[in-house]
């Protein structure tokens, strides 16, 4: 083989050869606080809620349920556009119990996803042995059970919002108008978050199996919506308004009711849901941290 | 500053398990291994140390900090790699060390390098962007221990790392953690109840017997010479070598006891050692093993333990 | 007679060949059964046990088949690796109970002798959910020796014990076998096998690889150099002297010793003390480097 003279770069590498070290670096650049890594572990489980960073099937779901609900939004804004009729905060106030089922499928995926997954792992070792406490992980797991749902509820009533805000003729007022309707709808998308949110958590940290906390899920927000409906239908007076405390959803539309207005019928009860549904939260919450308590490294 | 320093700390659960009594030892920087300590007691320090227990008295340091008080510091400081199965299924090696990274602290682009850089060091290549449910056991005992590893910690906390191994890996990963140990400048605290593994690698030894301390010292002094060789000549059918070579020496006026297939002579003088190798040669004997005998972490272990009745659940 | 005897043993699962043609026989005494993980030592354990038919070739027990032979268990204790005792029972009424099964004619006095044997007389009364793990193990070895059998199988018997316990258990062990029983454990911790027993059968991918005591074995391995670390009162004088030597295939010199691989092991070791008396050299120091289970069992696999 014929070789050519060295070039001048080549010559210059072959007088300043080297072996470069790469042995163990230690580290002494910024470490981080607390609140960085909560927040570190609250976007990480979003992340893994919706399956990015793992397999194009672990996608499929969340992704799917979202693109539902955003057409579900589309068709509303589009039949509203060519019918004329419809608006008002009730066109918002709608979109959670309507899609209802499709909260509780995707909350079946993520919960366990979120929860159960490190139980059932046991990889909560490796987390409490680093800077952050148990309640950290708890709040950074709840915080974004909580997002997504809000999120997936959200795209909807965005879509909505857009559809009708850029009809034209809207006219100031009337952009006024749908902003408050839409707000509305925002602030009740965020409660019903929230209450399914954090009990869903709750459900899914009783085991570290995930099958069996989507079942389990599952099973309680369908088995109890059914029992809550029948109490409806069938009991009178107080029974019959009192009824909807038994199912979440129908916590859910009960407060809805007593907040904006709409929902099922509560009669005078309106206060009761509203602190049932306060105190589910606040009981889940401190029954998802103590579950953490007992947890050995 | 000593690496780990306990004063009479002891831990006694609400079913009644002493899990550590009046436990008290002083740990110099280094690799330390920790024997004998077997469930309850060993978990139990480990918790301590790291700040998720609270002792029942006596009081615990790491690195200086009092775990209780600065569980956070020392948290950070310390890197810990469990015995039992930890690892998620379903990601890869390299995005779980980067994310556990961050939960340490480390920003976002210096947790991806130094989890790359902590894969390679534990030996992990293109296997790292497979999922972790696939890997071997010596796979996922490297992921284990990359993930305590990532954030640059004073002190690892290595719970029975080859746990599971065949030899080969085994020997593995002792090479590893001794080169962590020394290279890279990093203490370790090695949890493992074979003996030998721990003769291998550490420079000093804490070895705790029922919860409470048998002994604690460098593993030099635990191993110290004898004054006393071991032979060891091949008897190859023909003739009782180990005899001929016995009846020799003790002409000469030696000491010598026979210990299964060994010879054992007392070290009176450096010239035992030329009369051996005179015997050998005269008798035409086959020298197969010449060498000081020499005290083996395992002695500690055959005497009655301290107070063995006093406790629940003692071997 | 209390022998294991495999003869052309193999077993398979679809196209998994767990074990294939497996032929050795196990005396009284204490052999270890090594291998690497998944190499069918489980498989072996549960075919000479009677849990499992040979796909081919025979098992026997003390003269009689395993498989299918309710009567072979009079012969043969089996503690196995996962531990299966109920906790709310004591050790005595474990053990008892075992007894009972065997339809002994006097179960209270097996039991105690049972218990005897495994020295667990003061906690046998407790829960054995209170116990350590070297106390359950114990408890199992007491079960399976109820019945007085003359073989002795243990599947990874020292799992997770601390060096205390397993002391213990050895020295149980190594009496059982110095009483004429045939006990077969299986490891794949080779430090444990080591301390208890020079006789091993080292499985390898289902096959078998080798038998007998591992020094003997490493003597066989002639296409391997052995290995000797010597240290000398003049390593360099020592060194070049056996690099004359025809049984001498390679010398390497570093500060601390003198590292010698020999292609002779015989002639060597003959040869090294008489060379260093005629040059003058004190040994201090002779240390075979390669002969231990580890080595010979990294061989085995290799090869």
């Amino acid at each position: 083989m014929a070789r050519h003279d060295p070039t001048p770069a080549e010559r210059a590498a072959a007088n300043s050869s080297v072996i470069h070290d790469i042995g163990y670096q230690r580290y002494e650049g910024i470490r981080l606080g607390r609140a960085q890594a909560v927040r570190a572990l609250y976007l990480a489980s979003m992340r893994s809620a919706f399956g990015l960073g793992r397999s194009a099937k672990a996608k499929m779901l969340p992704f799917g349920i979202l693109g539902l609900l955003c057409l579900i939004g589309a068709i509303f804004a589009l039949v509203r556009q060519l019918t004329g009729q419809g608006g008002g905060q009730t066109y918002y106030l709608g979109i959670p119990s309507t899609v209802g089922l499709l909260i509780i499928i995707l909350l079946a995926v993520i919960a366990p996803e979120l929860v159960s997954r490190d139980l059932g792992n046991k990889t909560l070792s490796l987390y409490f042995s680093r800077p952050i406490s148990r309640s950290d992980y708890v709040w950074a797991k709840l915080g974004a059970a909580v997002t997504v749902v809000f999120g997936v509820l959200l795209a909807p009533l965005f879509i909505m919002f857009l559809g009708a805000a850029l009809q034209s003729g809207i006219g100031w007022d009337g952009l006024w108008d749908e902003w408050r309707d839409f707000s509305i709808g925002v602030l009740n998308a965020g409660v019903y978050a929230i209450v399914l949110a954090t009990l869903s958590v709750l459900l899914a940290s009783l085991t570290g199996r995930r099958a069996f906390a989507a079942g389990g899920l599952v099973t309680v927000f369908l088995v109890s919506t059914p029992v809550a409906s029948a109490g409806m239908e069938i009991g009178k007076g107080a029974v019959g308004d009192l009824a909807g405390l038994a199912s979440p959803f129908t916590l859910l539309a009960g407060v809805q009711r007593w907040v904006f207005g709409e929902g099922i019928p509560v009669g005078s009860y309106g206060p009761v849901y509203g602190l049932a549904a306060v105190l589910l939260v606040a009981g889940s919450v401190l029954l998802f941290i103590q579950r953490y308590r007992k947890v050995t490294a | 500053m000593a690496l780990i320093e306990t004063q009479l700390l002891t831990k006694r659960y609400a079913n009644g398990v002493t899990a550590l009594a009046d436990l008290t030892v002083d740990v110099e920087p280094g690799i330390v291994g920790l024997v004998g300590a077997n469930g309850a007691g060993k978990s139990t320090l480990i918790k301590i140390l790291l700040g998720l227990l609270a002792p029942s008295s006596g009081q615990a340091r790491v690195l200086g900090l009092d775990p209780m008080a600065d569980g956070f510091k020392v948290r950070a400081l310390v890197g810990y790699m469990p015995e039992h199965d930890c690892l998620p299924t379903d990601v890869s090696a390299s995005e779980f060390v980067t994310h556990m990274g961050r939960i340490s602290g480390l920003p976002a682009t210096t947790a991806r390098e130094r989890a790359s850089e902590a894969l390679r060091h534990v030996g992990l290549y293109e296997e790292r962007y497979r999922q972790i449910g696939g890997y071997s056991t010596g796979m996922k005992q490297r992921v284990k221990l990359a993930q305590a590893l990532a954030h640059d910690p004073r002190l690892l906390l290595l719970d029975e790392p080859t746990n599971g191994l065949d030899p080969a890996g085994r020997d593995a990963m002792l090479t590893l953690i001794q080169r962590i140990g020394t290279e890279f400048g990093i203490s370790v605290l090695v949890c493992s109840h074979l003996l030998g593994e721990v003769e291998r690698i550490c420079t000093s030894l804490v070895a705790i017997d029922g919860g409470r301390l048998l002994r604690s010292a460098t593993l030099s002094a635990m191993t110290e010479a004898s004054g006393v060789l071991a032979v060891e000549v091949d008897d190859d059918g023909v003739v009782d070598a180990s005899a001929a070579l016995a009846g020799y020496l003790t002409e000469r006026g030696r000491d010598v006891r026979r210990d299964g297939r060994q010879l054992l002579v007392n070290l009176t003088d450096e010239s035992v050692y030329d009369e051996i190798r005179d015997g050998a040669a005269e008798l035409d004997l086959a020298l197969h093993r010449l060498e000081q005998r020499r005290h083996g972490v395992v002695e500690l272990f055959r005497s009655p333990a301290p107070d063995e009745e006093a406790h629940h659940g003692a071997a | 007679m209390s022998d294991i005897a495999l003869t052309g043993a193999s077993r398979w699962y679809g196209n998994v060949v767990a074990v294939n043609d497996v032929t050795m026989t196990i005396g009284p005494g204490v052999t270890g059964l090594l291998g690497p993980n998944g190499a069918g030592k489980t498989t072996l354990l549960h075919m000479m046990a009677g849990f499992l038919a040979p796909s081919r070739g025979t098992v026997h027990v003390s003269g009689q088949p395993s498989w299918r032979n309710p009567d072979v268990y009079r012969e043969l204790g089996l503690v196995t690796e996962k531990e299966n005792v109920h906790g709310f029972l004591t050790a005595w009424e474990f053990v008892l109970a075992s007894a009972k099964l065997h339809r002994l004619p006097d179960p209270a006095a097996a039991a105690r002798r049972a218990l005897g044997h495994v020295e667990l007389g003061d906690a046998q009364h407790r829960r054995i959910e209170t116990y350590s793990k070297g106390m359950r193990q114990r408890t199992r070895v007491a079960a399976a020796l109820v019945h007085d059998p003359a073989v002795l199988l243990l599947d990874e018997p020292f799992n997770g014990m601390d060096p205390r316990q397993r002391l213990h258990m050895m020295d149980l062990l190594h009496r059982m076998a110095g009483a004429g029983r045939t006990i077969l454990f299986s490891s794949h911790i080779l430090e444990e096998v080591e301390q208890l027993s020079g006789t091993v059968q080292v499985v390898v991918a289902g096959r078998l690889a080798a038998s007998g005591d591992y020094r003997k074995i490493r003597q066989l391995m002639t296409n391997r150099p052995h290995v000797f670390v010597i240290r000398s009162s003049d390593d360099r004088k020592l060194a070049s002297a056996l690099m004359a030597e025809v049984s001498v295939a390679g010398v390497e010199l570093d500060k601390t010793a003198l590292t010698v691989r020999a292609s002779d092991y015989g002639i060597f070791t003959r040869a090294l003390p008489a060379l260093a008396r005629k040059e003058g050299i004190r040994l201090v120091q002779v240390l075979p480097s390669d002969e231990s289970l580890e080595s010979v069992f990294s061989y085995l696999v290799a090869s």
